[in-house]
């Protein structure tokens, strides 16, 4: 059934199929159901990454795995890892062996398509007038998934085993029924299992409430028309990101940039990457890039893809639909075993910051041709730091964990944004008020990094600074930080931003930590401070006005050491 | 003689709109004026003159002058407040530029949220600190703030905004630095977070204070010339102030709290939708105003609006109680494209007033809604505001034609195509006020108001399974309306974490005693009879875990915690389709709101010749949902007699408004003279 006329709308829909308008009200349709997912599960999730920080995404994926549809503030990196556990569910199961009222969970970045092991994976099919027609997905990044670290997240451990439970594709719920035995299994790896308790009810409400709505919209609609609708969303983004690429000039386009380290001994790890555009296709070979590491720092080639997805969307087209379409462009070369394509039991808890640098990377390569999308080197990092211990005021273990953003490079005809979460991840930071009342640690200062956005025409953006204190106990802490040796880059003259450390500080005085620091013990006289980078300006810094460089001065983030040392011409007047 | 007039006054960024109703008679009286955004209150006295010129009333003989406005709204549009500062706590002076570091959209290097009103250069810092818990962790420094006072003054900021952490717990480091400020400043003026917000989340409430101390200067201005204007002229009137709420607060609270006016207009139109809803015996209600450039929607639940504790004003985030309102860029105006994949979208891009649809004959050339509604004869060719506007019908067969080119069908099906897009488009806002909060919209009326919400009406209907739609009497001027029949209002709130335990009996019923207090002082300063008199008490509860809450509504007794546990998991069972009967459950904040009775106001007289058999004007094709056009009657509104009853196709032409009845609907005119319409289909 369609709701046009299919037979006179032809001539607008060249792939075939339903009608442009029979499509944009059943996509609709569809897109307000991730959507209502992903704030339900925001809103009931215990885990304040969840719950603050939204890190977490929703979707619908085809009887193929193909993904369909993305929740609007879903996370560009999960967009590999909810088609990789499709993979993983369709290669382990035949699709007679998939039941209504099954719910598959899974997490391992080697064996079910994840990224790293704290993102949860939830798939349940989507049975209509009883045959398969796709499944409803969700994804929650979990505070603490087991492994050697609160939080499961800190540098320095070197295989995966070290990092948290593997849960391989499992099928939580059988044709409706809880397999408690699982549960239990889930609960017993992780710290504070109440918490994660909470949070796999979030994601299986998730689920539940995305097959009522998907039944809802099937009984108006129909599957036979549904799945016509959901071909024609995909072939559709499909060619209109080849058409996209096609607008590229054909050639080869290099970059390289340098990681500082694993946090394992391994320091200044290449990523070398050539892009061929030639008509509407480009190949992103990563081939010359480092082998994989010790460290966590490792990309699945799943992770690596996400990064290219989101690239091509920022740099070619932002406001195309999220969906298998993309990913069908994105085609890549990598070597197995490398650090875009690691293989078992490499670790990639941090694997965000590699993820980040490949868009950097990807940028840089790519300015040349398109030197009004492309922006100076963001802060690069995911900066994280974990706190943990046991709360003196209830003699209960917390793990406090976030992650900081930083400056956002220099654009065309603008600076950089200070302080803000850049590319593949949008996490909101936990507020103060929060953090206080939840943990027994208090934030001494929250603010921008002085003279961290690096110089130009448009600046880059600052870094942040917080600094945290233990009350009325010891705890400890650990971290990851990226761009804290290799400093973010300027683009077309623009001058670099400042790299980002972490400081102990109290006591006899202060110590700069490893950028990847494990197990620091914190005592209660103590400080952490930690300053995220800030990233790098876009065109020389000659050509800034000199109103943006007395703006620069009268705000105070910039010393005026440094404006007179960039900007010679505009301080004299 | 005894003041029988009360006049609702809607001020929005173009137009003032009057509404003024004679309580005995039923008598309404309209006008509308240009708008003077220098000074508003010139536009409201200017046409309140003119009002009660037109429709020969004294002034003297008003009861009550219930005010909209849009004007703090459109001062954060256009960023013409004050010269603003901000004074925080030491070390924290960012954290409003950092807000909570996110981008507005995932993939687009070049959108940021805007900056912060007030510029770093001036946010100043204060050495004080409190703790979570509410105690001193430092003491406030008089010597800093002092320091702070000459550089306010070497700025010659005009108003100044107090955020300090933990300031909703314990406010007294920022009471303190207020009342320096105050003595030491006269005539600037000064919002503390512990006043404007008392709630937990220092960004949002200090971003709230921000924004309410950078509109203060003006409004205040604009208050004081309302306040003595409508003085000389209505001695004996009171004047309120529709706050986001739904509820008018006094002109000395609006010149305290001019953010509590950011939803002002959008909650007059609640207010006017559950006055009809009460008129007509109709207690759960989705409301639908359409407009020129977007619709907004809202839903009322057993004859109550729904709040919203969260939302954006102009990019800044507000957080403060406001009528839960789902705003789409999907309106009269809004132009049909077609995206690089080939799919046809309608709106948020609007062709707006000017040049407005193709068929207004303004040079507008691209296919808007109502170009689509002019195709399908839906609108009357003699076009709207009874005829004073004649519409050009080839203009818009010319743009749809263009649609329906590159589509390959029709013109009409091109037409039909655009209102439909249009109406996903509205479907999705209403599920995200119904579905998502757990409400299932079959249990609702739909109620279209607005010029253009009676024509998309049953499309809305339709997708989501409504049954029946009820259109008030005057759809146009609801707003104006609304205003008439607010009743006074304040929020109190307590902010406090109470997990729910035995010990928190006595700490809600404390807290619930100390706002029951401070209601009764409000009752007394607003004047409120003892019998108008009502409070509603509210509590926010979530999960010890979970950092979102739901609002309960507490009937019973505070020391019930079990009652209280009870409606925590239904609701919450009802928002997000489980709960855990073992979890524990905390409450974070406590809300009363007092207020006073609504004013009652009847029906206007009906026209002398109004029938309830009434006879059409004309009839012309109309094409509804099938193959061909229908030839359909035309019916006046003003000649419908309560009682009557239509069955369609009919088209209801009224002065500011088209209702469109498909085959098979039956329309009943009530006592109140609301149309009531039974859907006759039931499926697509």
């Amino acid at each position: 059934m369609t709701l046009h006329d299919t037979r006179t709308a032809s001539a607008a829909a060249p792939q075939g199929g339903p009608d442009p308008i029979t499509v944009e009200i059943v996509a609709s349709a569809f897109r307000s159901v991730v959507d209502e997912t992903f704030i339900a599960l925001m809103k009931s999730a215990y885990s304040t990454n969840i719950k603050e920080r939204h890190d977490h995404s929703t979707a619908i994926c085809d009887r193929e795995g193909r993904l369909i549809v993305q929740a609007e503030m879903s996370l560009p990196i999960h967009l590999a890892s909810m088609t990789g556990l499709m993979q993983a569910v369709l290669s382990r199961y035949a699709p007679e062996e998939i039941r209504e009222g099954d719910i598959f969970v899974a997490n391992d970045p080697h064996v079910a398509g994840g990224t790293h092991l704290p993102d949860i994976n939830y798939a349940a099919p989507i049975f209509v007038e009883g045959r398969l027609l796709g499944f409803v997905c969700n994804i929650a990044h979990h505070a603490d998934i087991g492994g050697m670290v609160p939080g499961s997240m800190a540098g320095g451990m070197s295989e995966i085993y070290q990092e948290g439970l593997r849960i391989p594709v499992v099928r939580l719920f059988r044709a409706g029924e809880l397999q408690q035995d699982i549960l239990d299994l889930l609960l017993l790896n992780a710290r504070i299992p109440e918490e994660r308790r909470g949070d796999h009810f979030a994601q299986i409400a998730a689920c539940r409430l995305g097959l009522r709505r998907v039944g809802e919209i099937a009984g108006r609609y129909g599957a036979a028309l549904i799945e016509q609708v959901w071909a024609s969303l995909l072939s559709r983004t499909h060619a209109r990101m080849r058409a996209a690429i096609a607008g590229l000039p054909d050639g080869t386009y290099r970059f390289e940039d340098v990681m500082d380290d694993d946090g394992c001994g391994t320091s200044d790890i290449p990523l070398r990457l050539e892009i061929t555009v030639s008509g509407d296709r480009a190949v992103f070979d990563l081939r010359g890039s480092a082998p994989q590491v010790q460290g966590n720092i490792n990309l699945t080639r799943n992770a690596a893809k996400a990064a290219v997805a989101y690239a091509l969307r920022t740099l070619l087209d932002p406001e195309i639909a999220n969906n298998e379409g993309i990913l069908e462009c994105c085609e890549l070369l990598t070597e197995p075993g490398s650090i875009v394509d690691c293989i078992a039991p490499a670790p990639v808890a941090q694997r965000l910051n590699t993820s980040q640098r490949l868009v950097d990377v990807i940028i840089g390569a790519l300015a040349p041709a398109l030197p009004e999308a492309a922006v100076g080197a963001a802060n690069g990092a995911n900066t994280t730091a974990v706190f943990s211990g046991i709360d003196p005021r209830n003699g209960k273990p917390y793990l406090y964990l976030e992650t900081l953003g930083g400056g956002a490079g220099g654009r065309n005809d603008r600076d950089g944004k200070d302080g803000v979460q850049v590319h593949i991840t949008n996490t909101s930071n936990l507020p103060i008020e929060a953090i206080e009342t939840e943990y027994p640690l208090r934030v001494l200062s929250y603010g921008f990094v002085e003279d961290s956005g690096g110089a130009g025409r448009y600046r880059g953006g600052a870094g942040l600074r917080r600094v945290i204190a233990p009350v009325d106990h010891d705890c400890t802490f650990n971290g990851a930080g990226e761009r804290f040796a290799h400093a973010p880059w300027g683009i077309f003259g623009g001058g670099a931003g400042r790299p980002g450390r972490f400081v102990l500080k109290g006591g006899a005085g202060e110590t700069v930590l490893v950028a990847k620091p494990s197990a620091v013990p914190l005592r209660r006289d103590q400080v952490i401070v930690v300053e995220t980078p800030g990233s790098g300006g876009y065109g020389p810094a000659d050509e800034r006005s000199a109103a943006a460089v007395a703006e620069d001065a009268l705000s105070g983030k910039y010393s005026p050491g440094f404006l007179d040392r960039n900007y010679p011409a505009q301080r004299r007047g | 003689m005894s003041e029988t007039w009360t006049i609702g006054v809607d001020v929005g960024g173009t137009f003032t709109d009057l509404c003024a109703i004679e309580s005995g008679s039923g008598r309404i009286a309209l006008n509308k004026v240009s708008s003077t955004p220098a000074n508003p209150a010139e536009a409201i006295i200017a046409g309140l003159d003119a009002l009660a010129q037109k429709a020969g009333f004294d002034l003297g003989d008003v009861r009550a002058i219930g005010h909209g406005t849009t004007v703090a709204t459109n001062a954060l549009i256009q960023r013409t407040g004050a010269k603003v500062a901000m004074v925080t706590t030491r070390n924290f002076r960012d954290l409003v530029e950092i807000g909570r570091q996110i981008r507005p959209k995932m993939y687009d290097l070049k959108a940021d949220f805007p900056p912060p009103l007030a510029p770093r250069h001036l946010r100043f810092e204060v050495s004080e600190r409190v703790g979570a818990d509410g105690a001193v962790v430092e003491p406030l420094d008089m010597d800093s703030v002092d320091a702070v006072i000459e550089a306010l003054r070497a700025e010659e900021v005009e108003a100044v905004a107090i955020a300090f952490l933990f300031a909703y717990l314990n406010p007294a480091h920022e009471q303190a630095v207020k009342a320096r400020i105050a003595a030491a400043m006269p005539g600037v003026a000064v919002s503390a977070s512990s006043d404007v917000m008392p709630e937990f989340r220092e960004y949002e409430r200090s971003s709230t204070t921000l924004l309410n101390a950078y509109l203060q200067p003006a409004f205040a201005q604009y208050m004081r010339t309302l306040e003595r204007e409508v003085a000389a002229r209505s001695p004996v009137s009171s004047l309120g102030v529709n706050q986001s709420s739904g509820g008018l607060m006094s002109v000395e609270t609006a010149r305290e709290f001019p953010i509590r006016t950011a939803m002002s207009g959008p909650a007059a139109g609640a207010n006017g939708a559950i006055h009809t809803a009460l008129q007509s015996g109709v207690a759960n209600v989705i409301t639908f105003d359409v407009g020129g450039t977007s619709a907004d929607v809202a839903l009322i639940r057993d004859r109550a609006i729904g709040l919203a504790f969260d939302r954006d004003v102009a990019g800044f985030p507000v957080r403060m109680a406001m009528v839960d309102i789902n705003t789409v860029g999907a309106g009269g105006g809004s132009l049909a494209w077609f995206d690089r994949d080939g799919l046809m979208k309608v709106g948020p891009a609007s062709a707006g007033a000017r040049p407005g649809p193709a068929c207004y004959g303004r040079g507008g050339d691209q296919a808007t809604v109502t170009d689509a509604n002019v195709v399908l004869g839906r609108l009357s060719t003699s076009g709207l505001l009874g005829g004073d506007m004649s519409l050009d019908v080839d203009a818009s067969f010319r743009v749809v034609g263009v649609v329906a080119a590159r589509l390959g069908c029709t013109v009409e099906t091109a037409a039909r195509g655009i209102l439909d897009v249009m109406a996903a488009n509205m479907v999705r806002a209403i599920r995200a006020i119904s579905v998502e909060r757990g409400h299932d919209p079959r249990d609702f009326v739909l109620m279209p108001f607005g010029g253009a919400g009676p024509l998309h009406a049953e499309a809305c209907a339709r997708a989501l399974g409504i049954r029946q739609i009820l259109v008030p009497l005057s759809p146009g001027i609801l707003c104006a309306q609304g205003l008439l029949v607010a009743g006074r209002s304040e929020s109190l709130v307590r902010s406090q974490r109470i997990a729910l335990n035995a010990a928190a009996g006595a700490v809600l019923s404390r807290l619930a005693e100390e706002m029951r207090a401070e209601a009764g002082t409000w009752f007394e300063a607003e004047a409120i009879p003892e019998a108008e008199r009502s409070a509603t008490l509210v509590a926010d509860m979530r999960y010890t875990s979970q950092n979102y809450e739901l609002q309960i509504p507490v009937t019973g007794a505070l020391t019930d915690l079990d009652a209280l546990r009870q409606a925590f998991f239904e609701a919450h069972a009802r928002a997000y389709g489980f709960f855990n009967p073992e979890d524990p459950v905390e409450v974070m904040a406590l809300r009363m709101t007092p207020q006073g009775a609504r004013p009652k106001i009847g029906a206007p007289p009906q026209r002398d010749t109004a029938s309830r058999t009434p006879q059409p004007k004309a009839r012309r094709p109309v094409w509804f949902s099938g193959p061909a056009a229908l030839e359909t009657p035309v019916y006046d509104r003003a000649e419908l007699a309560a009682g009557a009853e239509l069955t369609g196709p009919a088209v209801i032409d009224q002065f500011d408004s088209t209702l469109l009845l498909f085959p098979g609907d039956v329309a009943r005119v009530d006592e109140a003279r609301n149309i009531l319409i039974t859907r006759g289909e039931t499926e697509l």
